[in-house]
């Protein structure tokens, strides 16, 4: 029993009582709210912080709203609403970290890339094998073989499937079965393109993009081999691959491009960005695509392929994975080992963290709650 | 002026629900099925909107600020409705563990716990160990030993941490990926009896109840550096980072605090008697006052202004804050209950009894919904 408990009690009984803190008036603080049936929603924005009234006590009620104050109104109202809605939050989780000091697991060498199932992190490493990291502390618990080249993973049909950056290819496409003990990985596909990169799924087929000049699609069967299909029109090096809810888009790093793509896998949409356009993230609205050669992200909305900014600065160097945690995005700086982290919302920058000497991030996910950045030179995985 | 037309989450508030006779678009014959048609529909089957009445919406009118209120607080809930772990899992309820179940037995005086998002840890002050409990399942996985006066427990860095009520002060980590064993001591150089524990992105802050606030700068070697502030404090309890910066509840001096980094005091907030910890839901801090006025004090962290000071809602000797993403939970010591509020509007949701006897402490969301320490029971409970 803490000792404190013991003062708390014998306080509270000897004094009672009950006020308020602040002037109140028809409807908390407003003087001019005098409707009972709206005064709860207006007290609700006026406590989340989205009005602040015209006044500090006059919410002016009767005026109309331009589409100004509209623009206030609503871009706070996503912004409370997201920051309550997040994990982070509810595990008081404010803080976005400065360093990392702790938070690294010993994975293995090279690992490549790293998803989410939402409990555990995979993290596929071209040493041949699939590492599985518990997300809640971060313990190495299982080590998957057999897998020459893991490059990348995607989570989906209930299975882990990864892909090999093979080069020579082609490529393969591999499978685990996370309910069963950790082991060699099942190979479900030997005919991808060469050296494939990015990995993605439409919620019925696996795409990859392979630098060799091609993107895969590979249909799942009940037993391997999967059916693959591999497209090159137009292609010089496709690198990340991502779908967006509607079509799969994939980046082409030499052509400095990228395209969305129709359900064959032709160009629908080409977007001109800049050099080495490497592994985007989607964050519902827009695609965040680093550009490795030009130190900088093109944001481009989905819907229309407008580029709808090109950032800048914020610790960008050669810019290789973003990931997107609902309410920011984080890209890592494979060479100069740092990490860059915008609020998703408005595009502004949040800061950089330095991830130490001889670390190279390379690719990032989120869990939810923190984003996962795989260390390819030091064999680590990392908490941010 | 903002007709509605173009003013897609927005549109008039009145008469009652729409039948399933449909329109132009969905009920409304109004509203003419061009571009703007999916959006009116979104709001409404979100319950946005109701029209202004069964079959129209009145898409040119313009829009008061009064009416704005009505579609932002709703658009607000909704969302934050739809989008929780709750909802998602199908458990809309407010959890009442008064049969038993959903009970877990830990350590002896159980006073606070923090979740990972997977697991609960609890300090258990009496029997100087911290207890590790599977949410999913409220399993005890794991006890961990050598935590003397466990209190504030912290989640940070891939470790979990527990502040030691010793005099000086230490501070306890544990690395959670290891077998359970004892904790390590990475600090006893704290100010002393701390109580609460928080992080700032980069280092460890305690409030220590013997009148200081510990800086504690994590580093690759034990011990870790420590800075001790004692200007302006009297007794901090309860500590907490809003993502800007860190706030102390001083429980004599009755006022929350707001800290500079040095740990030097930027704004006093006068809140009431003996408030204890408090918690941030991400606008407004919540602190428990517990005598004078008794009640939950809402302070908004931008400005320092006490917004409400809550009472009723069976809040007897209310000790511990924890938010969930929508409701704030207060420990109510003294009556064995939590009380719940509604945070975006500061609407009672009610109060629950945890058993006669139990003295609920510690609180804590593991992002679904709450746990609570019973510190006289030696139990933890979901709510």
């Amino acid at each position: 029993m803490a000792h404190v408990l013991l003062v708390v009690a014998a306080l509270t009984a000897s004094v009672l009582g009950g006020a308020t803190g602040v002037a109140f008036g028809a409807c908390g603080p407003f003087t001019d709210v005098t409707d009972g049936f709206f005064c709860p929603f207006v007290l609700e924005i006026f406590t989340l912080g989205i009005t602040t009234g015209t006044t500090p006590t006059t919410y002016d009620p009767a005026s109309t709203v331009s589409r100004l104050q509209m623009a206030t109104f609503l871009s706070r109202t996503v912004d409370r609403t997201l920051q309550r809605g997040n994990r982070r939050s509810a595990l008081a989780q404010y803080w976005t970290p400065k360093t990392i000091v702790l938070g690294l697991t010993t994975v293995g060498s090279f690992p490549n890339n790293v998803r989410s199932d939402g409990g555990d992190l995979w993290v596929p490493s071209r040493a041949g094998f699939v590492a599985r990291v518990r997300g809640s502390d971060g313990r190495l618990v299982e080590t998957w073989t057999a897998a020459p080249f893991a490059n990348d993973a995607v989570v989906a049909l209930g299975r882990i499937l990864v892909n090999s950056y093979s080069n020579p290819g082609p490529s393969n496409l591999y499978m685990i079965d996370p309910s069963q003990a950790a082991g060699a990985v099942t190979t479900v596909a030997t005919d991808l393109g060469l050296a494939s990169d990015g990995i993605t799924f439409d919620g019925a087929r696996v795409w990859t993009a392979n630098q060799g000049a091609s993107v895969s699609i590979v249909t799942p069967a009940a037993s391997p081999p999967w059916t693959t299909t591999t497209v090159t029109a137009g292609f010089i090096s496709p690198t990340g691959a991502i779908f967006d809810g509607s079509n799969v888009w994939v980046t082409d790093y030499t052509a400095g491009k990228l395209f969305k793509l129709d359900s064959s896998g032709a160009i629908l949409t080409t977007v001109t960005l800049g050099a080495g356009p490497a592994f985007p993230a989607w964050d519902g609205a827009n695609l965040w695509v680093p550009l490795n050669g030009a130190a900088s992200v093109a944001v481009v909305r989905a819907s229309n392929g407008t580029v709808l900014a090109t950032l800048t600065g914020n610790g960008l160097t050669l810019a290789n994975s973003a990931a997107f945690d609902g309410e920011r995005v984080l890209v890592t700086n494979y060479s100069d080992n740092k990490l860059s982290l915008w609020k998703a919302a408005d595009l502004s920058p949040i800061g950089s963290v330095g991830t130490g000497p001889g670390t190279a991030p390379a690719g990032v996910c989120s869990d939810g709650v923190n984003f996962w950045i795989t260390y390819n030179f030091s064999g680590q995985l990392a908490r941010f | 002026m903002l007709a509605r037309r173009s003013l897609t989450a927005l549109a008039a508030v009145g008469a009652g629900a729409a039948s399933l006779l449909f329109g132009t678009c969905g009920p409304f014959t109004d509203v003419t099925a061009d571009s703007f048609c999916p959006f009116v529909l979104e709001i409404f089957t979100l319950g946005i909107t109701t029209g202004t009445s069964a079959t129209t919406y009145d898409p040119t009118s313009s829009v008061s600020r009064l009416q704005m209120a009505t579609f932002l607080s709703r658009s607000v809930d909704g969302v934050l409705k739809r989008g929780s772990r709750r909802s998602v899992l199908g458990q809309p309820w407010t959890a009442r563990p008064e049969s038993g179940l959903g009970l877990v037995t830990v350590g002896l005086g159980p006073n606070y716990l923090q979740s990972d998002g997977q697991d609960v840890w609890v300090s258990n002050f009496s029997s100087s160990t911290i207890s590790r409990v599977r949410v999913s399942d409220g399993k005890l996985l794991e006890t961990w030993t050598g935590a003397y006066g466990g209190q504030g427990v912290l989640v940070a860095m891939w470790r979990v941490f527990a502040a030691g009520y010793t005099n000086p002060g230490s501070l306890f980590r544990i690395d959670p990926s290891q077998p359970a064993g004892a904790v390590t001591t990475v600090a006893s150089t704290l100010g002393g009896l701390p109580f609460g524990v928080a992080f700032d992105g980069a280092r460890i802050w305690t409030a220590n109840s013997t009148g200081s606030v510990s800086i504690v700068t994590p580093t690759a070697s034990i011990p870790w550096t420590v800075t001790t502030v004692t200007t302006g404090f009297n007794a901090p309890w309860g500590i907490l980072f809003d993502g800007s910066r860190i706030w102390v509840a001083d429980h004599n001096a009755g006022t929350l605090l707001k800290l500079d980094s040095t740990g030097a005091i930027l704004q006093t907030v006068t809140v009431g008697e003996f408030t204890t910890f408090p918690v941030f839901d991400g606008t407004n801090i919540w602190a428990p006052v517990p005598v004078f006025p008794l009640g939950v004090a809402v302070v908004r962290a931008s400005t320092g202004t006490v917004l409400q000071t809550l009472t009723g809602n069976g809040l007897n000797g209310p000790s511990v804050a924890a938010f969930d993403g929508q409701r704030v939970l207060v420990t109510n010591f003294d009556g064995d209950s939590v009380s719940l509020w509604k945070a975006a509007d500061l609407s009672p949701i009610g109060s629950f009894s945890t058993g006669a006897g139990t003295r609920p402490l510690g609180a804590c969301s593991d992002g679904r919904g709450f746990w609570v320490a019973l510190d006289f029971s030696n139990q933890i409970g979901q709510f």
